[in-house]
Formats: C-alpha cells, structure tokens, sequence
C-alpha cells in the first residue's frame, strides 16, 4: 500500500472502533431485560 | 507478474485454498444446523427457515471477520502471509453465503405469508430515528449490496481497469460493511435472543479485528516516520552485508513513498515498494529464480530494472543507488519504470 492508503486504512479503522464500539455498548445497554419467569400458581 | 503465475487458470495452490474453504464453510454450517435441531428440533417450516437463517448468517459474520483479521495478522507475523493469498475467493465465498442468509430470510418470510411486512419494516421512516427499533435489515442490506459490490469487482481485470490504488480504495469498504454487520446483529437478534453467545461473539470478534487492525497500522506508521537525507540528497541505507541476501531493507524519506533496498549476491537495486499488481509491500518479499517476488500474490519483477519477465510487461520505478564509503546509499527520486538502475558491489 502507499502512504495515502496506510493514511486512510488508519483513519477508517479509528473511527470505526470508536463509532461501531459506541454503538455496540449502546446496544447492550438498552437491551430490554429478559423476561421475568412465569410464576407457578401454588395451590391454597 | 511472475513467470509461473497463471492469471486464469486454477493451480493446484488455489484449488487446496478453495478445497479448505468450502469444507470449513459446509463443516460450519452443517454443526450448527445439527447441534441446533439436537437442542431444539423446529416444529413449523419457519422455524427450520430460522435454522439456515441463524447458520448462513454466523458463517458470513465468521468468514468476514477471518478475511478482515488476515491482512493485519500478514502485516503483524510473516506466517500468515500464505492466507493472503486467494483471499479473494474467501471474499466472494462469504458474499454467497451472506446472499444465501438474505434469500433464507425472504423464504420465512414468504413460508408466513409475511412478505410485504418486510417491505413495511424497512420503508417505516419513523423507525430508523430510533436506536432500539432501528429497521437493522437496512444494515444488513446496505453490507450485502458492499459485499456484492466488492465480489463483482474482485477479478484481476477490475483491478487493471480501476488502477491498484482505486481498486484499493474501493475494497476498502469491506471495513464499513463490517461495522455494518456488527450493528446488524447487535440491533438485530442480540435485541431478542438472550443467548450470551451472541454478544460474547460480537465483542470478541469486533474488539480483535479492530485491535489486529489499530496495532498494524500503529507499526506501519513509525515505517513511515523516514529516513533523515543526506546534504546531497542521497539516503544512507547501510553496508552491503547489512541488506539481507536475496532480501531487502525498506527505507523511506519524510512524506514520501517507501523504497525497497534489495540484495542478490553482489548486485544491489533499489525498486519502489509498492507491487503493480496490489501494492502490495514487495521489499518483504524475496528474490526467487532471480527476480523480486511480491509476498502477497507472487508477482515478480528483475532487480535489474524492476521489469516483469517476458511475456508480462509490468514495470516499477527505480531508484538510483552507489556504494561510497563501504555504504549503500539510494536516491529518493524515482526513475522512469523499467530504467536499468542496479549495481554491481565486490564481494567481501
């Protein structure tokens, strides 16, 4: 590769790990919790 | 080009690659369809539909982050560089398998009787201002059409026709639709499948690729840091003895493009160190049956004059070079590609 295109491939790789990080952290974050068991009728 | 490259043909070297390839990619999805229908056999024809789906689309996620991992590894470790080659085939390899998850996609669709709620998913503008309920198809459609972009492009007559560094620059948006994909399955099924599987695989693959990448390109920087010029404008490489036989130092000036310094017994030349074919980083490669050979696809050139052997016509630039004072030393500006320029030192 030539210098520009070491340039940009460092660029691009910042840039990615910073926004597709973000939003991957986001992702787990507001993930809806998981569903609470049903709850097992108990007999009287 | 090298004299026993065949630009068409299949060799035996590709053949093993794509051998290798194919039963990697059916062992894969053959397992997880297995283990899948083991742990759960799927009671409707959606949920078998959901099986492939699942299966084809970790395979693509897999095989992209593997084709995306190569080429730091090859920067980082020499070792790797035999999985530089025919890297190409992975490629399209992985946009078939991709292509085959959409397609899997749109027949569970249609098995419910559901396609034109798909076409409602996507075209739900309100939608896509949300994070949580982002349409994540439009992810995984704007990675496929890259995807099939990069597959139709890949033959050599692309990269002849679009020029190297075009060519480069174009496949470097498989970088984009990997961000893509990861998005894709983060807002897609890590939404509603609790498996901790799915995020494990996420962040381990996505944290590596972009570790492999960051750490490459922080090392190829300092390469590009440059060589302090002499008052006469020649850079001092080092002894004769210095530069590997049969090997090559790599030097470059501040702001410009690396030259690659190489040895074959007695003669020294110097030749630009970006290959015609890729760019690729041809001053790591050896000399072998008397000419220069690129380690990424094996396109050589004469030390000579950085001309192809006959019948290719490919050339590179060259630089000149002299011995003074027991040191080797080049000229930063380049010669004509094909212009004689090597030298002949006395043997020690």
């Amino acid at each position: 590769m030539k210098r520009r295109h070491r340039s940009i491939h460092r660029t691009i790789w910042l840039v990615l790990a910073v926004l597709v990080g973000l939003g991957l952290t986001m992702s787990l974050i507001l993930r809806a919790p998981p569903e609470a068991p049903t709850p097992v009728a108990s007999k009287p | 080009m090298s004299a026993g490259f065949c630009a068409v043909q299949w060799n035996r070297d590709k053949l093993v690659y794509d051998g290798v390839l194919l039963a990697a990619v059916a062992l894969y999805i053959g397992t997880f369809m297995a283990v899948s229908y083991w742990i759960e056999p799927p009671k409707t024809l959606p949920d078998a539909i959901d099986v492939r789906i699942r299966a084809f689309g970790s395979c693509a996620f897999v095989m992209l982050t593997i084709i995306l991992a190569i080429g730091p590894l090859a920067r980082i470790d020499p070792r790797f560089l035999k999985f530089l080659y025919n890297r190409r085939h992975f490629g399209v390899l992985t946009f078939i398998v991709a292509a085959l998850h959409a397609v899997f996609m749109l027949e569970w669709y249609a098995a419910r009787g559901e396609l034109p709620n798909l076409v409602v998913e996507l075209t739900t503008w309100s939608d896509y201002g949300k994070f949580i309920g982002f349409p994540f198809k439009a992810f995984g459609v704007a990675a496929l059409v890259v995807l099939l972009l990069l597959a139709v492009t890949s033959h050599d007559f692309w990269l002849a026709f679009l020029t190297p560094p075009v060519w480069k620059a174009l496949h470097m948006s498989l970088y984009v639709a990997y961000g893509l994909v990861v998005m894709h399955v983060a807002l897609g099924i890590m939404q509603y499948d609790r498996n901790p599987l799915i995020p494990a695989m996420l962040i381990v693959s996505f944290a590596g690729v972009t570790g492999l990448h960051l750490v490459a390109g922080w090392r190829e920087r300092a390469g590009d840091r440059g060589t302090t010029i002499g008052s006469d404008g020649w850079i001092a490489v080092g002894p004769p003895q210095a530069i590997p036989d049969k090997g090559a130092l790599i030097v470059a000036t501040q702001g410009g493009e690396r030259i690659a310094v190489f040895r074959d017994g007695v003669q020294i030349g110097a030749l630009t160190n970006a290959c015609a074919h890729q760019n690729g980083p041809i001053g790591e490669g050896r000399i072998v049956d008397g000419c220069v050979t690129c380690p990424w696809h094996g396109w050589q050139y004469r030390l000579v004059d950085g001309c192809a052997p006959p019948p290719f016509t490919e050339k590179l630039a060259t630089y000149p070079v002299r011995l003074r004072a027991g040191v080797v030393e080049v000229f930063p500006d380049a010669l004509a590609p094909g212009t004689p320029a090597a030298i002949t030192v006395q043997s020690s």
